[in-house]
């Protein structure tokens, strides 16, 4: 048998621990497919496969237990699949380009959960046809609130949605379910003042718990979009940490923009001699420097006036070496 | 006769009814839901005749086009009371068959229990109501159980038929507007009946009588668990009238402020509270119970006529799906057991 | 258009009589038909409003007797002779003598409660000659909690009057709940006597439970609720018992009718 396993891994094969035998890599952005996809992953399992499928943590599909020399055969089934998730893709017929960049993952967002801030699969694909082939190591999720239910802290970059309250004094009956309700699923960020409902600005993660939670439609949604970006957060051997903020009130083009920029300060700062020629963007950042990542991060990029920019971060985490 | 009018028509007629009124129908109010993306369809001023929504049940009713949410009873300084103006303009109030008829319980208690409330009344005798025909039931309407499927009297009626809409009026300024819009060419002279549903999905039968130790039943025992107390079935709820009063004063200049009367729903803590940390009702199976036996009982007793209209707007609300209908249905039973009884 | 009958009037603090440290008495300027047992709404802008029973009728005033318990209450308490509240009213209606003239009278109060009847005392207490006798029960908490102790004085000599208190430290007081003085009261026809009961809502219903024991039945018992109220002109529901506003058809109730009302 005769394969260049690096091109079998850039097309989404791994190279599996069992001679001859490989699994071919699904990944579905946004985490949101349709039923017809399961039907023809399922068929690909049962037809090359060993009629196992594992559901990755990054939101994919990894059918199991194919023979090397069905490749081919796999990547015709699976461009129905590619064609309907609408991936990116050089030529039909080829499969998927895996890469670097990692699935891009979302929480069910506001499509289902009453929580859900903005419509995160949605997002996704604006993002992964943004950056979509591409070698360098990023990890992006996408989380409809506060809750980051996907664990978008983990990710070199976190993007959690958000809102701000708005309030109309008219409406307000007192009736304490906002101020209840940010005070036991929030940050406490609501007090009453003479019958009214005052907002700590500062404090508010602009969750829209109390949106949720008003009976009169005295708080509602802000009509734009807000995210909150955390960045550099990241699990492994060395320095597993939680991602900080970076932009608060933060809008989806800016993120786009800050994204798109982390790959050019990659692709300047990454270090040639790395194994594989993989480097971290989060291990980059920490030998450069937060500033000078900065610098490049938001090269070009008009903020809104709303949003705040952290002037540094620090990281903490666990320190294995 | 009547006028139907396409959207240009209707623009004509919008400017003439705007000289004189302030309109008010149910309109979309998008993105302002409970939920991320979702919309509310509430009352609200209207600039254009098309801004109706008619394919889809207004989420709160028509109330607070007469009642504000947050009504300032008076301002006041030092040394004096002022009572704010009343609105300017009359207000032209389009409205479905259910409200109209819950029009009759809210004058039930504004302008008859007691004094006539001078608030309400300013409002109201400045108010023309234009019914809504609903061409088809809604979901959880149960207008036609309640007998409040057709209002029992209206001055003018509306349709939305094939993108047209047809107007009405038997009299008033409305009929003159229409009358003007006809010389002036605007619209087609027609003649539709004013329609309304026969009958609905949801049908519910209100117990005549209900057996003394109803409010001890059982049944309201689940709510205890099930109700998060919320209040938005009152909210919602075109009958419900309760309110609080609240003393505020302005944060510029704190020996200045004014009172006001704000709505208050016996499903939210604090309702029944008197000084000294007395409360009644600590137990929403009691709240429920309260609420329920009022809406089907407990005002026919001193009005003479059922409180709830069968909008099913509370059925709709409830984020806890607790069920009105179902509750009725449980009272019902709870009631022909009693009789069974008693019989035997 | 109808009169606007949530605009306050202005009434002039006569005197304040301080019975303990948060129940004082407040002599309000008024002129006009009320009878005891009626409210009135009793506020201060920026603070609210707070329904007060009258505890006592003069010629140009009326006693309201408040507890401070709250913030408009407290509010009330910094006010001096000589300063003015707002009121309206009176609301409700109120104990009618009429109803118990020619009768011997029981009246049990609890605590508070003795402010609703303390008027139709002094009714009686002054014009004895209008009830065959009068019987008066008045339980508080405590001896420092005992309210219009001049009052009571004056009504020693009046009628047959027991002040009792659940407990005291103190020597010289009858100590237990008011129901314990019901059984032993000498009433010498109790099927055409009359008994008002005011005060907490269990003590209303075993105070009840006791003259009906004695041979009373529940026409001849009147009892007055306490229900919260931002009106009191039978709009703002939060009175509301069933069908019963407590606020426009009570406060004060045959017990026929008023041991009927479910919360």
């Amino acid at each position: 048998m005769d394969i260049n396993t690096k091109k079998a891994k850039k097309n989404a094969f791994r190279i599996s621990k069992e001679r001859g035998i490989t699994a071919s890599r699904v990944r579905v952005p946004g985490g949101k497919c349709t039923a017809d996809v399961l039907e023809q992953v399922a068929a690909i399992a049962k037809k090359y496969g060993n009629g196992s499928v594992h559901l990755t943590t990054r939101q994919g599909f990894e059918i199991e237990g194919i023979s090397l020399d069905n490749m081919a055969e796999v990547n015709q089934m699976l461009q129905p699949i590619i064609e309907e998730l609408g991936i990116n893709q050089a030529e039909k017929g080829t499969g998927y380009a895996s890469s670097g960049t990692r699935n891009v993952s979302a929480c069910i967002g506001n499509r289902v959960c009453p929580f859900g801030n903005y419509n995160t699969a949605a997002f996704a694909k604006r993002i992964e046809e943004a950056i979509f082939p591409n070698d360098l190591h990023f990890k992006i999720a996408l989380t409809g609130c506060a809750n980051d239910c996907i664990k978008a802290r983990m990710h070199d970059f976190g993007i959690i949605g958000m809102t701000v309250p708005q309030y109309d004094p008219n409406r307000c009956v007192s009736c304490g379910a906002c101020v209840k309700g940010c005070d036991q699923l929030s940050v406490n960020a609501l007090r009453k003042e003479n019958f009214k409902i005052v907002r700590n600005e500062e404090k508010c993660v602009g969750c829209g718990v109390c949106v949720t939670k008003c009976p009169t439609r005295a708080w509602t949604r802000s009509e734009k979009k807000y995210y909150r970006l955390t960045i550099m957060g990241r699990t492994g051997k060395k320095n597993p940490r939680l991602g900080e903020d970076f932009l608060i009130w933060t809008d989806e083009d800016t993120i786009i923009k800050v994204i798109l920029n982390t790959y050019r300060f990659v692709e300047k700062y990454i270090d040639p001699t790395a194994p594989g020629g993989k480097e971290h963007i989060g291990y980059i950042i920490d030998r450069v420097g937060f500033q000078e990542y900065k610098k490049w991060a938001l090269d070009g990029v008009e903020l809104l006036p709303e949003t705040i920019v952290k002037d540094n971060i620090y990281w903490s985490g666990i320190h294995y070496r | 006769m009547g006028r139907l009018l396409n959207e240009k028509a209707a623009d004509a007629l919008m400017e003439r009814l705007q000289e004189q009124y302030d309109v008010f129908a149910p309109r979309l109010f998008p993105g302002t839901g409970c939920y991320s993306d979702t919309d509310v369809v509430r009352y609200g001023q209207i600039s254009s005749l098309s801004e109706i929504v008619w394919d889809k049940k207004s989420e709160y009713s028509f109330k607070e086009t007469l009642l504000p949410i947050s009504d300032t009873v008076f301002y006041f300084t030092e040394d004096e009371v002022k009572v704010p103006d009343a609105p300017r303009k009359r207000r032209l109030i389009f409205l479905r068959s259910c409200e109209l008829c819950a029009l009759k319980r809210l004058d039930g208690i504004y302008l008859k229990n007691g004094f006539a409330d001078s608030y309400y009344e300013r409002i109201r005798e400045q108010a023309d109501f234009v019914w809504m025909c609903c061409e088809e039931s809604f979901a959880s309407c149960f207008c036609a159980s309640m007998g409040t499927n057709r209002p029992e009297q209206y001055e003018a009626f509306a349709r939305f038929t094939d993108g047209k809409l047809y107007l009405e009026a038997e009299k008033g300024l409305l009929k003159e507007l229409l009358e003007e819009c006809g010389q002036d060419g605007f619209g087609e002279e027609a003649s539709l009946n004013a329609v309304y549903p026969e009958e609905n999905q949801e049908k519910i039968e209100i117990p005549e009588s209900l057996p003394e130790d109803m409010a001890s039943h059982e049944l309201w025992k689940e709510y205890a668990g099930r109700c998060i107390g919320c209040g938005r079935c009152n909210f919602v709820c075109p009958t419900c009238t309760c309110f609080t009063m609240q003393d505020i004063f302005y944060k510029d200049n704190p020996k200045a402020g004014e009172r006001r009367r704000v709505w208050a729903s016996c499903q939210v803590d604090g309702y029944s509270d008197i000084a000294g940390g007395i409360s009644f009702r600590k137990n929403q199976g009691e709240r429920m119970r309260f609420k329920v036996l009022h809406k089907i009982s407990d005002f026919k007793k001193r009005f003479g006529y059922t409180m709830c209209v069968g909008c099913g707007r509370c059925e709709d609300v409830c984020p806890e799906y607790i069920s009105y209908l179902a509750c009725i249905r449980k009272v019902n039973q709870a009631a022909k057991e009693a009789r069974t009884n008693e019989q035997k | 258009m109808s009169r606007n009958e949530y605009i306050p009037f202005l009434s002039r603090i006569q005197k304040v009589i301080r019975h303990t440290k948060i129940e004082y008495t407040f002599r309000m300027t008024y002129k006009g038909e009320v009878k005891p047992g009626q409210f009135f709404e009793v506020s201060i802008p920026k603070y609210g409003e707070a329904p007060i029973s009258v505890s006592g009728i003069g010629e140009d005033y009326v006693d309201l007797t408040i507890r401070k318990v709250g913030v408009v209450t407290n509010e009330i308490f910094e006010n001096q002779e000589g300063q003015s509240l707002y009121m309206r009213g009176p609301y409700g209606n109120g104990f009618d003598p009429a109803d118990y003239r020619g009768k011997e009278l029981i009246v049990v109060a609890g605590g508070t409660g003795v402010s609703p009847v303390k008027g139709i005392i002094d009714y009686f207490g002054n014009h004895p000659e209008e009830v065959k006798a009068l019987h008066v029960i008045a339980g508080f908490k405590s001896p420092k909690d005992i309210l219009f102790r001049e009052d009571i004085a004056r009504w020693e000599n009046q009628m047959e009057l027991i002040v009792t208190v659940d407990a005291s430290d103190e020597p010289g007081y009858r100590t237990g709940l008011v129901t314990k003085y019901i059984p032993d009261l000498q009433v010498s026809d109790i099927k055409s006597a009359a008994g008002i009961v005011v005060g907490p809502p269990v003590m209303m219903k075993f105070a009840a439970a006791e003259l009906l024991k004695k041979g009373m039945s529940e026409e001849q018992i009147w009892i007055s609720q306490e229900r919260k109220m931002c009106c009191g002109l039978g709009k703002c529901g939060h009175c509301r018992m069933g069908s019963t506003y407590i606020c426009l058809d009570g406060p004060v109730f045959n017990y026929t009718a008023g041991k009927a009302l479910i919360d």
